[in-house]
């Protein structure tokens, strides 16, 4: 445990030097670059997210993008609110074309910011205790979680195409305000809300290594293995999972808050299999064993994206596919498992080159001499 | 009142009986050795006990509660534990990681998320010693030769500290000397554990039997001493006739 524990502090030390020095200083603290990165540090946050049940637990959750979805509508409700004070019963535009008469129940408490903010996370992880309760006492495992959270994944989005008058349809919700945090008026073009995000990242991966290098991300580990052994030990399996599983929706929820504030709007693609699948992609990429790892897949591969789709627009997507088929025939545990075999064979080299040298050493004779003056 | 008690347990497997009508007294602080042909149902009564297979009529009575109804992880709360038959450890996770699961009196999420470290001291260091694997600690258990997962799995069991302990096969795969050092540390543990132990290798029975029980077709066939057992007609018809008639 200590070695891991040692690796962690390292990585997590290295990652919070390139969020908070290195990627401002190479873009010179431009604003408008910043805001690129802001975007990528939340899709990393939510690749983060599904390293905590995919990677450590097992639990493969092609619906990742429904609590990000969710937290990032969660936001656009409360922006939109703010943004719509001056209409007519302060109802957002898109329910007036669409003949709503009265802001609806379940877009009230959304007016303060508090709420908004709490929401962003506990409806996320209510939804997902909900699934996880229902899949994890049903004891569904493996491949059968994935096909249930890709079909949840599918059915919520649905609903909030459908919902148009509620939820704003295929166009989601645009023409936002600026979020009001304390008095200050989020700019999202600027170093302080570059910062704001990193720090977020930050936390929820502080948060996430605690558990994970608790014994309860041993306990996980041991039921990715082996469920039933672990039963026999008396640990609740299904509460084990359910917490992985909930743990991992409250940072995806954050992310997508984020995510709004990023962007301003929140569109139903948010929560589409497209984005779902790409979030798997950067986790695999990334190396879904190492929570650090994951978030940097995440960050890389938007780059790349951002970077190639300037060059070749919609044929990027090719090279996304590609980039996940090599991944997963050369390197199937991603960067990371590169670079910890990388370092692991570094270090046999160096204790063979110093086995060598002692070797050569003893052979000239010096190390015999040295005896025996010592000897005498 | 016996510290485990099966009452009339039966187990269907579509037609197949796999266990009929068994019932089974074990005393507290006994070492029960359960013996039979092969199929005769003695791996199905542990996971009958343990909880991995649910009876479809019967009692199973621990300590004088009924756990027939319980889950398998609120049976292990209780105080049983299982060594498989296959070593089942954690190839994925070090010995001390190993160790550090079962070592599961405080089960519950809470107590687990303020553990991040292992302490090799007392107890777990006792048995590390025992079980001769102090030195790999930080050994993936998959590395491990195949004694040494089986010394590992038995460490694990020490470490549950379970009150009730089933053993099936726990022997397959040891050298003569390993087996031996089984037995002694068997032995040890009577008195304070009941253990329950389904085993082919008579010379390990020997060592450590009190009262052995045979099963055949799922169903009691004899009980009593190994000597008993050894002379009676029924056994040595259904069982015993060929392994006796080579040791002597």
């Amino acid at each position: 445990m200590n070695r891991t524990f040692k690796t962690d502090c390292i990585g997590y030390a290295l990652f919070a030097i390139l969020l908070l020095v290195v990627i401002p200083w190479a873009v010179s603290f431009d604003g408008f670059a910043l805001n690129t990165y802001a975007r990528y540090l939340a899709l990393g946050m939510v690749a983060m997210a599904l390293a905590l049940s995919w990677g450590y637990a097992g639990i493969l959750n092609l619906g990742q993008a429904v609590p990000f979805a969710l937290g990032a509508y969660i936001m656009a409700m409360h922006l939109k609110l703010q943004a719509s004070a001056h209409m007519p019963g302060g109802l957002p535009d898109f329910m007036g074309w669409t003949n709503v008469e009265a802001l609806p129940w379940f877009w009230q408490p959304f007016h303060s910011l508090p709420v908004t903010l709490i929401a962003g996370i506990a409806v996320p992880v209510a939804l997902a205790a909900l699934l996880a309760v229902f899949m994890f006492r049903g004891r569904i495992t493996g491949v059968f979680v994935a096909i249930i959270t890709l079909a949840f994944l599918v059915a919520v989005q649905l609903v909030f195409i459908e919902e148009q008058r509620y939820t704003g349809g295929q166009n989601g919700l645009t023409g936002l305000a600026p979020l009001q945090l304390l008095g200050w008026r989020v700019d999202n073009y600027s170093t302080q809300f570059y910062y704001l995000v990193a720090v977020c990242l930050m936390t929820s991966l502080a948060i996430g290594l605690a558990l994970v290098r608790s014994k309860v991300g041993l306990v996980l580990k041991a039921i990715r293995e082996d469920a039933s052994r672990v039963r026999f030990f008396g640990y609740d399996v299904a509460r084990y999972e359910t917490l992985a599983f909930c743990t991992s929706a409250a940072i995806a929820g954050w992310a997508g808050m984020l995510y709004v504030l990023v962007l301003e709007f929140a569109s139903p693609t948010y929560m589409g299999v497209a984005f779902s699948l790409a979030i798997v992609i950067w986790c695999a990429v990334g190396g879904r064993e190492s929570l650090v790892a994951a978030a940097l897949g995440g960050i890389i591969v938007n780059l790349l994206e951002g970077r190639l789709s300037d060059m070749f627009v919609d044929g990027w997507t090719f090279f996304l596919g590609a980039l996940f088929i090599v991944v997963v025939l050369v390197a199937p545990r991603g960067l990371f498992g590169l670079v910890q075999s990388a370092v692991r064979h570094a270090g046999k080299t160096i204790r063979s080159e110093r086995g060598g040298a002692r070797a050569r050493w003893l052979a000239t004779g010096m190390g015999a001499r040295r005896i025996d003056n010592g000897g005498r | 009142m016996g510290h485990l008690e099966l009452k009339n347990l039966s187990v269907q497997f579509g037609g197949l009986k796999a266990v009929n009508n068994l019932d089974l007294s074990v005393a507290q602080g006994e070492l029960r050795c359960l013996l039979g042909p092969n199929g005769a149902g003695k791996s199905t009564t542990l996971d009958l006990i343990c909880g991995k297979t649910a009876a479809t009529s019967g009692q199973i009575l621990f300590e004088g509660r009924d756990i027939t109804g319980l889950s398998e992880h609120r049976r292990a709360r209780l105080g049983i534990g299982r060594k498989f038959q296959t070593p089942s450890v954690f190839k994925e996770l070090t010995v001390l990681e190993n160790m550090e699961i079962a070592r599961s009196q405080n089960p519950g999420i809470l107590a687990s998320g303020f553990v991040f470290r292992t302490h090799i001291r007392g107890r777990l260091k006792e048995v590390l010693e025992l079980v001769e694997l102090k030195d790999h600690v930080h050994t993936k258990a998959g590395n491990l030769s195949h004694g040494q997962t089986q010394w590992l799995e038995i460490a694990m069991l020490l470490i549950q500290d379970a009150k009730l302990i089933l053993m099936d096969e726990p022997t397959a795969g040891m050298t003569i000397q390993e087996t031996r050092r089984t037995g002694e540390i068997f032995n040890s543990l009577k008195g304070h554990h009941t253990m329950i132990v389904v085993e082919h290798d008579m010379t390990f029975v020997r060592q450590i039997a009190e009262t052995v029980t045979v099963m055949e077709l799922g169903a009691l066939l004899a009980q009593g001493s190994i000597e008993e057992i050894e002379n009676d007609p029924k056994v040595r018809a259904a069982y015993l006739g060929n392994e006796v008639a080579n040791h002597a």
